[in-house]
């Protein structure tokens, strides 16, 4: 079964880690991601900026290897990265603003490939919310 | 099509359960994960109308979350994990996280 | 053939980025052609209120989107009847003609979509 998953939170957020345990099963499993795609509070989720303290979950750093691991299609919605100061270098540069904290595996692009990624994939699994 | 609904907020503090269970289809599956599966705590409105629920609508909960906050899955739930979780999303036409 | 997806929006306008991009995600699908539907449900409705001022909250009119849906091809818009009388609209005139559905008509529109997704 081919998955679409999309992650509408934060990485503090339960559901961001409750995505990753899912993505994680489906692909022990057996089954295929076709993409994932971070759109509103998800965009966070893909920040390389978060410094978890030592004894706590580092979930940004868990969904960075883990899509790297698997060589997954990554993708964070751009509007709503840029409206919530998640930019890579490009954008950065573009806007004028300090800093990129957005970087590879992460592509930004639009919400065509939420729909994109739906309508080829068997399901669309959505995340987010607590 | 049966549609498989999941819920991840508490349903004390939110209308998102109350909404989907005037929503469900006769075939359909709840899962419950996170806050949600406070709904499962005993003595409560939300609990009852749980089990009032038609016995064709399955009703799920996640097991590390009923687990963190000392809940059972009653009689009427299933506890699952994620590897279940997986496949029961396989098992409905489709799956709607109420974000 | 394509998936058709419906998209529940449920939250008031102005409580955040959500009901916007909840069209935002209508509006794309559109762009593609693909089959949407729009569902207003609990807070959702008061988008629908007419005579609204975004202005006041510098923030922007949302009903340019919305009256932007079936230039998108987008025209398939219902509305809770039981979340506009619970918050009492039901006289109301709506700012998009939406087709009002009761409980048992909604359980039936989402058995008829392939997708939904619930903002």
């Amino acid at each position: 079964m081919k998955f679409a998953i999309a992650l509408f939170a934060p990485s503090h957020a339960p559901s961001s880690r409750r995505a990753l345990r899912f993505a994680q099963a489906a692909l022990d499993g057996g089954h295929q991601i076709a993409r994932l795609f971070f759109y509103q509070d998800g965009v966070h989720s893909a920040s390389g900026n978060i410094a978890s303290p030592q004894d706590e979950l580092d979930l940004s750093g868990e969904w960075r290897t883990f899509v790297q691991q698997h060589k997954l299609d990554a993708v964070v919605c751009i509007a709503a990265a840029l409206r919530r100061g998640v930019l890579n270098a490009e954008e950065a540069q573009r806007y004028n603003k300090p800093a990129a904290n957005l970087e590879a595996p992460w592509e930004l692009s639009g919400l065509g490939q939420l729909h994109e990624a739906a309508q080829m994939a068997d399901r669309l699994v959505c995340f987010g919310g607590h | 099509m049966a549609t498989l609904h999941l819920l991840s907020h508490s349903p004390f503090s939110d209308s998102r359960l109350s909404s989907c269970l005037r929503l469900l289809g006769p075939e359909d599956g709840l899962l419950l994960t996170g806050d949600a599966v406070y709904a499962l705590q005993p003595g409560t409105a939300q609990l009852q109308a749980l089990q009032l629920m038609p016995a064709g609508i399955a009703l799920y909960a996640l097991d590390e979350d009923l687990q963190a906050r000392a809940l059972h899955a009653p009689a009427r739930a299933q506890a699952i994990d994620y590897p279940a979780f997986v496949e029961l999303c396989g098992r409905y036409a489709k799956v709607n996280s109420w974000l | 053939m394509s998936k058709s997806m419906l998209i529940i929006s449920r939250q008031a306008p102005w409580a955040g980025p959500s009901a916007r991009e909840a069209l935002d995600i209508a509006l794309a699908g559109g762009a593609f052609d693909l089959p949407l539907g729009l569902l207003f449900l609990d807070d959702g409705v008061f988008q629908l209120a007419a005579g609204q001022q975004p202005g006041a909250l510098q923030q922007k009119d949302l009903s340019a989107n919305l009256q932007a849906l079936p230039l998108f091809g987008v025209e398939e818009l219902f509305v809770s009847s039981r979340s506009l009388a619970e918050r009492g609209l039901d006289e109301a005139a709506l700012a998009l003609p939406a087709e009002r559905l009761d409980d048992t008509a909604l359980t039936l529109l989402l058995d008829r979509f392939d997708l939904v997704v619930t903002i």
